[in-house]
């Protein structure tokens, strides 16, 4: 036997150890100073004056309106926009007609207009000085500043989030095993929820589970469509400026404090559906 | 160049690619190593290659000791069975690849860049497509155009890996000489790897039988087929 | 309408409800609005729009907001692959931590965000104070917007990245080395450049969603007319005066200068996708 003669284990695909260990350090250190330090100082601040301090905020009218009127828009908005992911996919992953790809494009819209100018543009179509918004009015249905304004809102930014994740999962798995339960004799609704549903629950799931993050949590468009309205028309993001301007800091951030927990809570389950059904959701992902 | 390998080993992790093996490659010979899958050729070649790092054991160019000589500084010319083209650059710039790679002081001017790919596409028989990006070509034109590459850096020894494994048996069989062909112009030393016998004994001066990590015979295809050291190689190599 | 529209007849049932389900949400969420805007803009007419934008308050807006959402997506074009490549290739303690963290920026609210960095900047806060010495001030300024920007922009060009790296061939990463390649010319020549086209998407959705960004600039920015104040406040002032013509006039602007950009990048893309054959 020759003498081991281990000169180095390194691959070649690879860069050199000292490199490695540079960047990895610096990756670490920004990504501590970018993202994980907002995130603690979210609950320092809330914390600053103590549990009952922040507990406290919560107390308020205010506080519990905007909670539950939060609570309310999600429950409205995501569902539809489910609804509206579930019909675009099945539409375009399971028939061919003409402007397919513009349809696409104008699913995908919503991602590159400003939430700012989404609220502008429902403020002019449903606004009292539209002919749409003095019609309305006329019938005492009141869109703008009010509660059917601030869930339009929510959808618009929210718009793409399930139709996304649907669609790629839906062309990989292809027509083949809906049409084999249509020649069994199954019925179209059926043939939807005992082949169809089943394959793309988690996919569901995971848009979902963005779709309500990001409804909870919208500011811009909220901010424009809403009018403030103390009490009536405040989202919890929009109370959130109104304490902060108001110099009531521990109240603004205990409130932000649980957006932060709901962050959390959506980023945990996130990535176990991704460790556990990495398969069955879209292969690429860009939000 | 003349190769000799010593006593070489490879384990990954508990896995033991190559029990120790040596053996000895004469300069300017076109060698076959030929198994069954598994057996350790691809671990064996890119060892010579610098691709991987022996757990024990010595590589020796032309006496010298190489065992830990880096990749690059190796200068073997490595041919992939999926070509490994950049997609991203023409055939040409392909070619070109290993001569712009090197030091300011070492490279070639443009002018002589362009003179030696255009002879290495004439070699490779595919003079006209240096404009052309790699997935405009079949896949025999881009394995030649793989080979050309390799030639490019004026190796030392050219390795192959299953140079036709993804091609189909009519271009299969053309390449194959074309191979030996471009062998005996340049009197390279050529080590290649397959699991397809015929192809091992039509072309190869030498035939190193391997299975399961070891090397069961090495010898000219004749003295193979007619002395097979052991049943493994006589069942392997008849069929 | 189901046999006009649809190119081949498919067995499957359905078309008509569920493409009757999707126009319907998409026109009155999407398109009536937007329709709305430029509508709006028709009749105010193009010299009026013009004469409406043409103030260097609204210059001054609009070109912050591009030059800032261009710096911070820049940075995170840089970053965002550095960081997918450390993900995908590194293997360290707290990676996959890292790696989940990496979306915060899409679940946090823009609101949390923005009053979170705006007390972690500000002259008394934990980075304020150790930069205020320094002579660096972030919150109130513009750099307090790029701060802003780079958060929220953060995990695109990670995430469009990502996969791409995972399905790189290692055989190319080894041939350029068999050629004499170093590591980092192999980075530069061979890794970089496939990893472009992903990288300019990301880039892309960086830029579109940071040019737009409301919540998490306003708090930080100080929002000092012609110095601090992005387009996005713009319109919400000219929302607040009533001033529905103005504001409609700035938010067609952006619209606009963003549809611009994204054209103009997708073309760059389709271009680069079908040289080297991936489309
Ligand atoms: N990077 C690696 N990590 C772990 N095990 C490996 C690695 N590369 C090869 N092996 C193992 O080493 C043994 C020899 O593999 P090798 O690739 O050399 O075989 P081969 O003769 O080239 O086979 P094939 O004809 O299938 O290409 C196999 O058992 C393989 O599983
Ligand atoms: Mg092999």
């Amino acid at each position: 036997m020759s003498d081991i003669t281990l000169i180095r284990a390194e691959s070649v695909t690879t860069e050199p150890r000292l490199v490695r260990g540079v960047v990895i350090a610096t990756v670490l250190a920004l990504i501590a100073v970018l993202l994980f330090a907002p995130l603690i100082a979210v609950f320092a601040e809330a914390l600053r004056q103590g549990w009952a301090a922040s507990l406290e905020a919560f107390a308020s009218a205010d506080a519990q309106s905007a909670i539950r009127l939060t609570l309310i828009v999600a429950a409205i908005a995501v569902p539809l926009n489910a609804v509206f992911g579930i019909a675009a996919a099945w539409a375009i992953t399971k028939f061919d007609f003409r402007g397919k790809a513009f349809l696409i494009t104008l699913i995908d819209l919503p991602f590159s207009v400003s939430p700012v100018v989404a609220g502008l543009a429902l403020v002019l179509l449903f606004g009292v000085n539209s002919s749409l918004g003095a019609w309305l009015v006329a019938n005492d249905l009141k869109i703008v500043f009010a509660f059917p304004g601030i869930v339009l809102a929510t959808m618009f930014v929210t718009f793409p989030f399930v139709a996304r994740e649907l669609i790629p999962v839906m062309i990989e798995q292809g027509r083949a095993e809906e049409e084999v339960a249509l020649t069994l004799g199954a019925s179209g609704w059926r043939v939807f929820f005992t082949v169809t549903l089943p394959n793309i629950r988690w996919a569901l799931l995971y848009g979902v589970l963005l779709c309500n993050a990001r409804a909870m949590g919208e500011f811009g468009a909220v901010a424009v469509i809403s009018g403030k309205i103390r009490g009536e028309t405040t989202t919890m993001p929009i109370m959130i400026e109104m304490f902060y301007n108001e110099y009531l800091s521990v109240a603004a951030f205990s409130l932000a404090a649980l957006l932060a927990l709901l962050a959390l809570v959506t980023l945990t389950l996130k990535s176990a559906l991704e460790w556990r059904h990495a398969d069955l959701l879209a292969a690429t992902r860009r939000h | 160049m003349h190769i000799e390998i010593d006593e070489l080993a490879k384990e990954f992790g508990t896995e033991r690619a190559l029990h120790p093996v040596s053996l000895a490659i004469p300069s300017g010979a076109l060698i076959a190593l030929l198994g069954p899958s598994g057996s350790g050729k691809t671990t064996l070649l890119r060892v010579l290659g610098g691709l991987e790092f022996p757990t024990s054991g010595r590589v020796l160019f032309d006496g010298q000791d190489a065992t830990g000589l880096s990749v690059q500084e190796r200068r073997a010319g490595f041919v992939f069975q999926h070509y490994a083209l950049f997609k991203h650059m023409t055939v040409f710039e392909n070619v070109a690849y290993g001569l712009r790679a090197r030091k300011r002081r070492e490279r070639p001017t443009e002018a002589e860049i362009g003179r030696r790919v255009n002879r290495l596409l004439d070699l490779i028989q595919l003079p006209d497509i240096g404009a052309r990006y790699p997935n405009q070509l079949s896949g025999g034109q881009r394995q030649r155009v793989a080979l050309a590459r390799a030639l490019a850096i004026e190796p030392r020894m050219l390795l192959l890996d299953e140079p036709f494994g993804a091609l189909d048996a009519k271009v299969r069989k053309e390449l194959r000489q074309g191979l030996r062909e471009i062998h005996d112009r340049t009197g390279l030393t050529t080590v290649f790897v397959t699991h397809d016998q015929a192809e091992a004994m039509e072309i190869a001066d030498l035939v190193v039988v391997m299975s399961m990590g070891r090397i069961e015979q090495v010898g000219k295809p004749a003295e193979i087929r007619a002395k097979p050291a052991s049943d493994f190689v006589r069942k392997f190599t008849e069929a | 309408m189901r046999a006009s529209i649809l190119r081949s007849p498919s067995p499957l049932p359905g078309f008509g409800l569920s493409f009757g389900i999707m126009m319907a949400i998409l026109s009155i969420v999407v398109l009536l609005p937007i329709g709305a805007l430029l509508g709006r803009g028709l009749m105010i007419g193009p010299a009026d729009l013009w004469d409406m934008v043409n103030s260097r308050r609204i210059w001054s807006a609009l070109s912050l907001s591009f030059r800032a959402a261009l710096i911070a997506s820049l940075f995170n074009l840089a970053f965002g692959l550095i960081l997918a490549w450390v993900l995908v290739r590194y293997r360290f303690w707290g990676r996959k931590l890292v790696d989940a963290a990496v979306d915060l920026p899409f679940a946090l609210p823009t609101a949390v965000a923005g009053i979170a960095l705006t007390a972690l900047y500000a002259p008394n806060g934990v980075f304020g104070q150790v930069l205020a010495p320094l002579g660096i001030k972030v919150a109130y300024t513009e750099l307090g917007i790029w701060m802003a920007l780079i958060f929220i922009g953060l995990p695109f060009v990670v995430r469009t990245v990502q996969p791409v790296i995972e399905e790189l061939e290692r055989e190319v990463e080894e041939v350029s080395a068999t050629l004499g390649a170093r590591r980092a010319y192999t980075l530069r020549r061979v890794v970089l450049p496939t990893l472009a086209p992903a990288a300019l998407t990301g880039f892309a959705l960086a830029l579109a969603r940071s040019v737009g960004e409301y919540g998490s600039v306003i708090f930080i920015a100080g929002n000092i007319p012609n110095l601090t104040e992005i387009a996005p406040l713009l319109i919400v002032i000219r929302l607040e005066e009533y001033n529905y013509d103005a504001a409609a006039a700035i938010g067609i602007a952006m619209l606009l200068i963003s549809f611009a950009m994204l054209l103009a990048i997708n073309l760059v893309q389709i271009w680069s996708r079908r040289r080297i054959g991936l489309v």
